[in-house]
């Protein structure tokens, strides 16, 4: 909201500083996110023009003698075709300094100007919001008054945000009250009696058909006329941002500004019996804004209607139809709230949102319908309307629902004690009523124009805020044991920096992705998941569907880079079953890396990646050996693909990326990946120690011919069973597959590792050993040893 | 032929031998080819059997002296053979400035590196680490955090929907509910995790994020609590002379509420031409406040027994402040050079 710091300050004693000031809202709770100054302006008054004539060598000139109040009249030439005599104008006189000028001494076609008369642009304000030429002023302000000290022109203005639940301070009166509140200083509100109570008159009946009008209050005003508002009025409102209209229209909207109630005026010859009616639009009932916006209804919004047609689309704007115009006398107000969710709907559904609406929507308080048509009551009777007797209708006012607070509360919450002295004076300021009562309560009731404040924990927020959060003091809590675990997280936290030692590189990625994947693997001839997930409302194409892997966004970025490189990414994946969108969290790591020249049936980088998987799986459940099958997996490659089970459950699938994906993704080396579903690991269990053999181990190194297909993990299972306690370990290291051999065979190198736990193992021992354990080999497989 | 003359021969054979034997390696040859198992001396040893009984004990006698002769003899000749190449070692000189062979080093996230230095510091002072779904039903996000359908609070969170009623969370406050819905006070807990909002892109918002939530819950907290525990955490993250600072601010689901500063870190609070606070000297962490007691009686605990606080902090935007990161996207592109240099 932008409020001008002038207007604030003919409601509250202030520092001259914008910035303390700014400081100042920011510390009660209301952040300022911009000071606006204002350019520096000296030597503009109030000038009358008492005489006007042409210019003697200029025919499109003219010449004024302007009184400015010292007995001196001053000759100033314009061509401006504004001006008459009679007026009131600002004048520049010589020395003054206006944004882009400096006036001095000049001559205009041979003839001494003794200054300038000046525009709305002059003095930095929106010109296409003022008359066009001269600034005209009334003929109250009297000649010689300085223009930029009596409209505040150097004030500053503050763009302050307002939250949510403070719609009462979406006011310059609001905001004043708590500043004088947190300064302690008394707030200077304008008279806000309705200067037509007790004045009798007509009234303008209105019957209110729906609950989510819950107050309304009309009155009626004679005499009006129309034209321009004063100077000061324009002035105020366009510095906050509201283009002046005219002296109808502007009042409802300073009355706005400044008490937060949003008003409506209807010409009161256009509304039959003087009958409003609030009631649920009609279906597809036409509807004409002021603005000349032009709206479907549905019983959706709310109008205030006349006998024949709506005349105001409630909250929101009036109609066209009865729209107060220069030929206006009559004029019926609307002061009125309406149910909040109700107005934002609706602003929702027809795309239309007002200054008003941005104030009802979050709910005002009803007792403000009364101050805001006061309000505009002076301000009207001020213009020369007569105001006649406001008639209210709707729910009766009732006063808040008193709130009995425990002065021990404050600490409790707070941390500090205040005396409850300090907090009743804290409470009044900001216009709660304080009755102490027995034993340490204090009984608040709000003030009518907040509806925010309905607890305890309300209440303490409110002294907080004016004794100031920098009383809060800093302390470490003594934490009490509890039992809540942290074994998710540290998972996570525990993968992340296994994969980190493991020389992968962390990554974070988006979770949306667009179509454009799924395009992608498509291209690869594969098929995308079948029931993605999809967001209903997408920011955009590209954040339409929640990532089924982490593997697009990995090789994408694996892609990316100019030569080999290793990353992780630890996050969620989303996927549908039973229509219902699920998520796991998943543990992904991946390098790129140069082919190696080696035969096509071994893949040395597969085994680094293995490995590097191996070693995550034993750091994060204490197993040091893995089961792990060959097997198909979308998104790898079929022949390079292993699972890994634990208990009978698949905890990681390691592999060649499908080539078919790394070409439709674009990546030029080759990708191996490692992904795991973090919750199926199983938890670390501690493994125990085994003092090893003190006596020497020996080894034999066995060449076995086998079939090309049996697993080289296979024959190492079946050594170890047959060989029994004595073999320390079985490794395949080699392999070879050629001319040296029969077709259809390979050759496996097997290192076999003796050791006896009570003596040194003789060779004669350790070659019966072999003997038998090849021997149950044969029989299970068809083996030989080769020569 | 006599014993006496096979070791003289013996013996000229070994001294050539070690004459000609350079380094430690050749000098082993040489003691396995005289004194190994199968070498000349056992050989000779086994001629012993061939005399007569009563020479045996002499033969035998002299071949062992020859034997520890030959032995001393090694011993010498591998000790200097070890002094020479140590000395020819020490006389080696390399540049200790040629670039170094790397390690193959991995990295974690600096976003993931500034949550887990926050959890840690949690953890320090009794808290545990919860994690929960990405995906939470409106009850969770808003009703039992005190934002009932209609309310005007419920803009601020614009959420992605998947279902009508299911959204991927706005922030991590889901978890607070779903943490005392399962346990009893005390509830000391961080939630870091991925939160969405429907924000439009720029080098400040992001419309995926991360947050770290802190919920304290027992018998007198206050918000001097918060004040203290947040104080440490900025300490830990951006130095040790940072300062916290409430303002009023409004959250349905605390009260009082509170938006929390720290001091500026580029410009310790000096504000002037300062680029990352714009000269306020503040810098904006996040929301706090106390739990509002709606909020401890929708999961049955007593407000008035009760009272505790938390606080919901974007990860990204303490890391943007704590390496100086111009722009908030950089935490999601993953750019070499990016994660190279807060590695």
């Amino acid at each position: 909201m932008r409020v001008p710091l002038g207007w604030l300050r003919d409601y509250v004693e202030l520092p001259a500083d914008p910035g303390a000031v700014a400081q100042m809202l920011a510390l009660v709770g209301f952040p300022v996110a911009a000071i606006e100054t204002r350019p520096i302006i000296t030597g503009v008054i109030a000038g009358r023009i008492a005489e006007l004539g042409k210019h003697p060598n200029a025919d499109r000139l003219q010449v004024g003698r302007i009184d400015v109040g010292d007995g001196a009249p001053l000759t100033i030439a314009t061509a401006a075709t504004n001006v008459s005599a009679g007026q009131t104008i600002a004048v520049a006189t010589i020395g003054a300094r206006l944004p882009k000028l400096t006036i001095e001494r000049r001559k205009m076609r041979g003839l001494e100007s003794e200054g300038m008369m000046i525009s709305a642009d002059e003095l930095a304000l929106p010109a296409e919001w003022f008359e066009d030429g001269i600034m005209q002023f009334e003929e109250s302000l009297r000649p010689g008054t300085d223009v930029v000290e009596y409209f505040r022109l150097s004030e500053a203005v503050l763009d302050v945000e307002v939250t949510s639940n403070r719609v009462d301070a979406m006011s310059v009166i609001g905001l004043a009250r708590e500043l004088a509140a947190y300064q302690n200083v008394p707030l200077r509100a304008p008279d806000l009696s309705n200067p037509g109570n007790g004045a009798g008159g007509p009234k303008a009946e209105v019957t209110i058909e729906s609950p989510d009008c819950r107050r309304f209050v009309s009155q009626i005003f004679t005499g009006v006329t129309s034209g321009p508002s004063p100077a000061w009025m324009r002035i105020r409102l366009a510095l906050a941002g509201q283009r002046p209209i005219n002296r109808l229209v502007d009042i409802s909207n300073y009355v706005m500004l400044e008490t937060a109630q949003p008003l409506h005026f209807y010409d009161a010859a256009k509304i039959p019996n003087h009958h409003l009616i609030v009631r649920d639009a009609r279906e597809g009932e036409r509807f004409v804004a002021l603005d000349g916006s032009e709206h479907e209804l549905t019983p959706q919004a709310l109008v205030i209607a006349s006998e024949t047609s709506a005349e105001c689309l409630a909250g929101l704007m009036g109609a066209r139809s009865s729209e107060v115009t220069a030929a206006t006398t009559q004029l019926i107000l609307e002061s009125a709230n309406f149910s909040g969710p109700r107005i934002r709907r609706t602003a929702g559904q027809l795309g239309f949102r007002t200054e008003a609406s941005s104030r009802h929507e979050k709910s005002l308080a009803p007792a403000l319908t009364a101050i805001g048509a006061a309000r505009a009551a002076q301000l009207l009777a001020q213009s020369g309307a007569t105001p006649h007797e406001p008639a209210a209708f709707g729910q009766p006012l009732s006063l808040a629902a008193p709130i009995d607070f425990k002065i021990s509360d404050v600490k409790r919450i707070l941390g500090y004690e205040l005396e409850p002295q300090e907090i009743t004076e804290r409470l009044d300021g900001l216009g709660f009523k304080v009755e102490p009562l027995a034993g340490g309560v204090l009984r608040v009731v709000s003030p009518a124009w907040r509806t925010d404040v309905t607890s305890s924990a309300d209440v303490i927020e409110e002294i907080a805020r004016m004794a100031g959060y920098d009383r809060i003091s800093s302390e470490i809590p003594a934490v009490r044991a509890h039992e809540i675990a942290s074994g998710d997280y540290r998972r996570e936290r525990k993968a992340a920096a296994t994969l980190a030692a493991l020389g992968y590189r962390e990554i974070v990625t988006y979770s949306l992705h667009g179509a454009q994947v799924y395009e992608k693997i498509r291209r690869a001839g594969l098929e995308p998941p079948a029931r993605p997930v999809e967001v209903l409302n997408p920011l955009s194409e590209e954040q339409r569907y929640l990532r089924h892997s982490l593997g697009p966004a990995m090789v994408t970025h694996l892609a990316r880079a100019n030569g080999p490189a290793r990353a992780f990414e630890i996050g969620h994946v989303f996927y549908s079953e039973d229509r219902q969108p699920l998520e796991t969290a998943m543990a992904f790591f991946a390098f790129s890396a140069e082919p190696v020249d080696e035969p096509e049936w071994r893949d040395s980088n597969f085994l680094r990646a293995k490995g590097d998987c191996e070693a995550f799986l034993r750091a994060m459940t204490g197993e040091s050996s893995f089961e792990i099958a060959a097997d198909e997996r979308e998104g790898f490659h079929p022949g390079k693909t292993g699972v890994v089970l634990m208990g009978g459950r698949e905890i990681a699938v390691v592999g060649h990326v499908d080539p078919r994906l790394l070409r439709t993704f674009e990546a030029r080396l080759p990708i191996y990946a490692c992904r795991m579903i973090l919750s199926s690991l199983p938890p670390y269990d501690v493994p125990q120690f085994k003092p090893p053999s003190k006596f020497p181990s020996t080894y034999r190194d066995l060449a076995l011919v086998c079939d090309i297909d049996l697993p080289a993990q296979r024959l190492e299972n079946a050594l170890r069973s047959a060989a029994g306690a004595w073999c320390t370990a079985v490794r395949a290291f080699d392999e070879y597959r050629g001319s040296q051999v029969p077709a259809g065979k390979k050759s496996i190198a097997i290192r076999l590792t003796l050791q006896k736990p009570d003596s040194t193992i003789t060779d004669a021992e350790a070659d019966a050993l072999v003997e038998k354990a090849v021997a149950a080999l044969r029989s299970q497989f068809d083996v030989t040893l080769r020569a | 032929m006599h014993v006496d003359e096979h070791l003289e021969q013996l013996r000229a054979r070994f001294e050539d031998a070690l004459k000609n034997s350079a380094g430690a390696s050749s000098l082993d040859a040489v003691r396995v080819a005289f004194l190994g198992r199968s070498g000349e001396v056992t050989a000779l040893r086994r001629s012993i059997g061939k005399l007569p009984p009563a020479e045996r004990p002499a033969a035998g006698q002299r071949i062992n002296e020859a034997v520890e002769k030959m032995e001393r003899a090694l011993n010498d000749a591998q000790a200097s053979a070890q002094a020479l190449a140590v000395g020819a070692s020490l006389s080696q000189r390399i540049d200790v400035t040629f670039p170094s062979i790397p390690p193959q080093q991995g990295s974690i996230h600096p976003m993931k590196r500034v949550m887990h230095d926050v959890c840690a510091y949690f953890e320090r002072h009794g808290f545990a680490v919860v994690i929960g779904p990405e995906i939470e039903p409106d009850y969770y996000n808003f009703d039992a955090l005190n934002i009932p359908p209609d309310h005007p609070a419920r803009e601020g969170f614009d959420s992605f929907f998947l279902t009508p009623n299911l959204l991927l969370r706005p922030h991590t406050s889901p978890m607070q509910i779903r943490t005392m819905q399962q346990h009893r006070p005390p509830v000391a807990v961080v939630v870091p995790g991925t939160c969405y909002r429907r924000d439009a892109v720029d080098a400040r918002h992001l419309y995926q994020f991360n947050q770290c939530e802190g919920l304290l819950i027992d018998e007198g907290v206050h918000m001097g609590h918060l004040k203290g525990m947040l104080t440490g955490m900025c300490r830990e993250l951006f130095g040790s002379e940072q300062q916290v600072r409430f303002r009023p601010s409004y959250f349905p689901f605390t009260e009082p509420s509170a938006e929390v500063d720290t001091t500026c870190p580029l410009c310790r609070g000096a504000g002037g031409e300062c680029r990352m606070c714009g000269g306020s000297g503040w810098i904006e962490l996040g929301g706090a406040g106390m739990v509002h007691p709606n909020v401890l009686r929708n999961v049955d605990y007593d407000p008035e027994i009760y009272s505790g606080w938390a606080f919901g902090f974007g990860v990204e935007r303490m890391a943007l402040v704590r390496y100086d990161v111009d722009d908030i996207r950089r935490f999601f592109e993953n750019d070499d050079a990016f994660l190279e240099q807060l590695a």
